[in-house]
């Protein structure tokens, strides 16, 4: 099977590799905040893969809805739920 | 319909083949000299010079020039220019003398508009000469002087990540939002019938989705910024900006909604285009009125409810509780300091100049405007051989206009009314404005169904 080299197999690539170390990063992340925010980079690029298919509509509903609405929603039910949201400088006795 | 000045896309591919025509220069003396030494005819640079000058190379070098002159354009630009206005029309409002004596009371104006009987009369104070328009500008170079510090209990990566975020997401804005007919960056041009005639137009098919995805992203990037500040007011900022940014981003879609379903596309340019017809009501044409949806009954509602998501959107007063600098000293820009205080609090305008702009677009007819006189002036492109149709007053100057006006009266609105409580932020937006725009989506739909547009 051949496969021609160009500018979009490139960005394909590099994409699909970003979407993938990120998508890594949101299970290894120590902190629930940063986990969001690789799975916020996560939906972004795919987002962007979809560009490269050629379908528009799909990838920038993907960048409203899943990208920009459901990383905050997320974050906002752990915030909400949770006492401690980051360790304090000093706990009171 | 006025005629546009600036062809963005075709001035940067000549400015790139200028560019890369003086880089083949060195190139074309060594093939030259080569030449001379005894090489083979065409020389052994021949190929490297028809590569650096290819049409290729051109217009990708082409494309990067229109987006770096169009973002500054929109951004360092205006963004001075937004700042002076703002401050100038505060003033005015509320009578602060020191920063006023500059606006309109210059000596200019003074002898000009003074002895105008009644228009005249805030021009006739006793002035300073200038205008006071580079305190915006030391404003800026004293915000790069600064130091920027980074609290020692915050979380350092997201501290620094989060303002990259909000300045990617609100320059996003500006590559979707064209100033003209050939001022923009994101689009192509097609071959439309006109009235029976073929014209190249330029066409954007998801303008207006791009722009609305540049919206969604901020709320994330700003709770971020909150969060990772480990400071009580910054969260307890960012918490109420997200809240509300989320709040208000369903009305902002669905009222948008109510007039993507009357005119049927979601392309910028095809709204001025439709926009830039006669008004015809219900079958009935309104005389020496252009088309502009905010003349239209069925979307007054759509309107009103843009309008106020768009001012939430920007974070402007009566929806400035996150930053409420009364209770939570600068929200959730407290702990930013130097230049990224300056990104974080000046794309903030920006923000709310895009709104303005798609409030232009959307409902006050783009840069549609009269055309009174136009010029014939010599064509440069051919170096004086012929001559070209120059608009007297172009799409950019109409464009432009419409934008300060509706961004005076985000500060006229902005400066005349107290900001209100979170929870009545949350209660407008969920309960008012979700179902108002809602009925706004029915009206239109009627009225598109009974062919009143």
């Amino acid at each position: 099977m051949a496969v021609t080299v160009d500018g979009e197999l490139v960005a394909f690539l590099v994409l699909s590799a970003i979407e993938v170390l990120a998508a890594l990063m949101v299970v290894v992340s120590k902190k629930l905040v940063h986990s969001v925010f690789w799975l916020f980079i996560t939906l972004l690029t795919i987002g962007a893969i979809y560009l490269l298919f050629r379908t528009e509509f799909i990838a920038f509903i993907q960048i409203i809805v899943y990208a920009g609405a459901v990383p905050v929603l997320m974050l906002f039910g752990i915030m909400l739920t949770r006492r401690k949201i980051m360790e304090e400088p000093h706990e009171p006795e | 319909m006025s005629g546009h000045l600036i062809d963005l896309l075709g001035w940067s591919e000549a400015i790139a083949g200028f560019l890369l025509w003086l880089l083949s220069l060195p190139l074309a003396l060594g093939n030259w000299i080569a030449l001379q030494v005894g090489a083979p005819s065409p020389g052994p640079l021949t190929g490297v010079i028809g590569w650096v000058t290819g049409p290729d190379l051109v217009s990708f070098l082409g494309v990067i020039i229109a987006i770096n002159l169009l973002l500054l354009w929109a951004t360092a630009f205006h963004l001075l220019i937004i700042m002076w206005i703002e401050r100038k029309m505060y003033s005015r409002l509320q009578d602060r003398r020191g920063i006023m004596i500059g606006l309109g009371s210059s000596e200019i104006l003074r002898r000009i508009l003074g002895p105008i009987p009644l228009l005249g009369r805030p021009f006739r104070r006793p002035s300073h000469l200038g205008t006071g328009f580079l305190q915006t500008v030391a404003d800026g170079v004293k915000l790069f002087q600064k130091e920027v510090i980074t609290p020692a209990k915050a979380d350092r990566w997201m501290f620094h990540v989060a303002p990259v975020v909000i300045a990617a997401s609100t320059l996003m804005l500006f590559v979707a939002i064209p100033w003209s007919d050939g001022f923009w960056i994101m689009g192509s041009y097609e071959t439309h019938f006109i009235n029976g005639t073929p014209q190249s137009v330029p066409v954007n098919p998801w303008g207006i989705l791009v722009i609305l995805a540049a919206f969604g992203i901020a709320p994330l990037a700003i709770l971020i910024a909150g969060w990772a500040s480990n400071n009580k007011y910054s969260l307890l900022g960012g918490m109420r900006a997200a809240a509300q940014l989320m709040a208000y981003e369903i009305p902002l879609v669905l009222s948008l909604i109510a007039v993507v379903v009357l005119s049927g596309t979601l392309d910028p340019f095809e709204f001025v285009r439709d926009q830039s017809r006669p008004l015809t009501i219900g079958g009935l044409t309104v005389p020496f009125l252009p088309n502009w949806y905010i003349f239209h009954p069925a979307l007054v509602i759509a309107f009103v409810v843009f309008f106020i998501t768009i001012i939430a959107e920007a974070e402007r007063i009566p929806f400035d509780i996150p930053e409420a600098e009364a209770e939570l000293v600068e929200g959730w820009t407290t702990e930013y300091s130097g230049m990224r205080f300056g990104i974080v609090f000046g794309f903030k305008w920006l923000r709310a100049l895009a709104g303005a702009a798609l409030i232009v677009i959307m409902f006050f007819g783009g840069w549609d405007g009269p055309v009174f006189t136009t010029l014939q002036v010599p064509n440069l492109a051919t170096l004086g051989a012929g001559t070209v149709p120059l608009p007297v007053l172009f799409q950019e100057f109409w464009f432009t206009v419409k934008i300060y006006v509706v961004f005076i009266v985000f500060v006229w609105i902005g400066w005349s009314v107290p900001r209100i409580r979170i929870d009545q932020i949350l209660n407008i937006g969920w309960r008012r404005l979700v179902p108002l725009s809602l009925l706004a989506i029915l009206i239109a739909a009627l009225a598109g169904g009974l062919n009143w547009l």
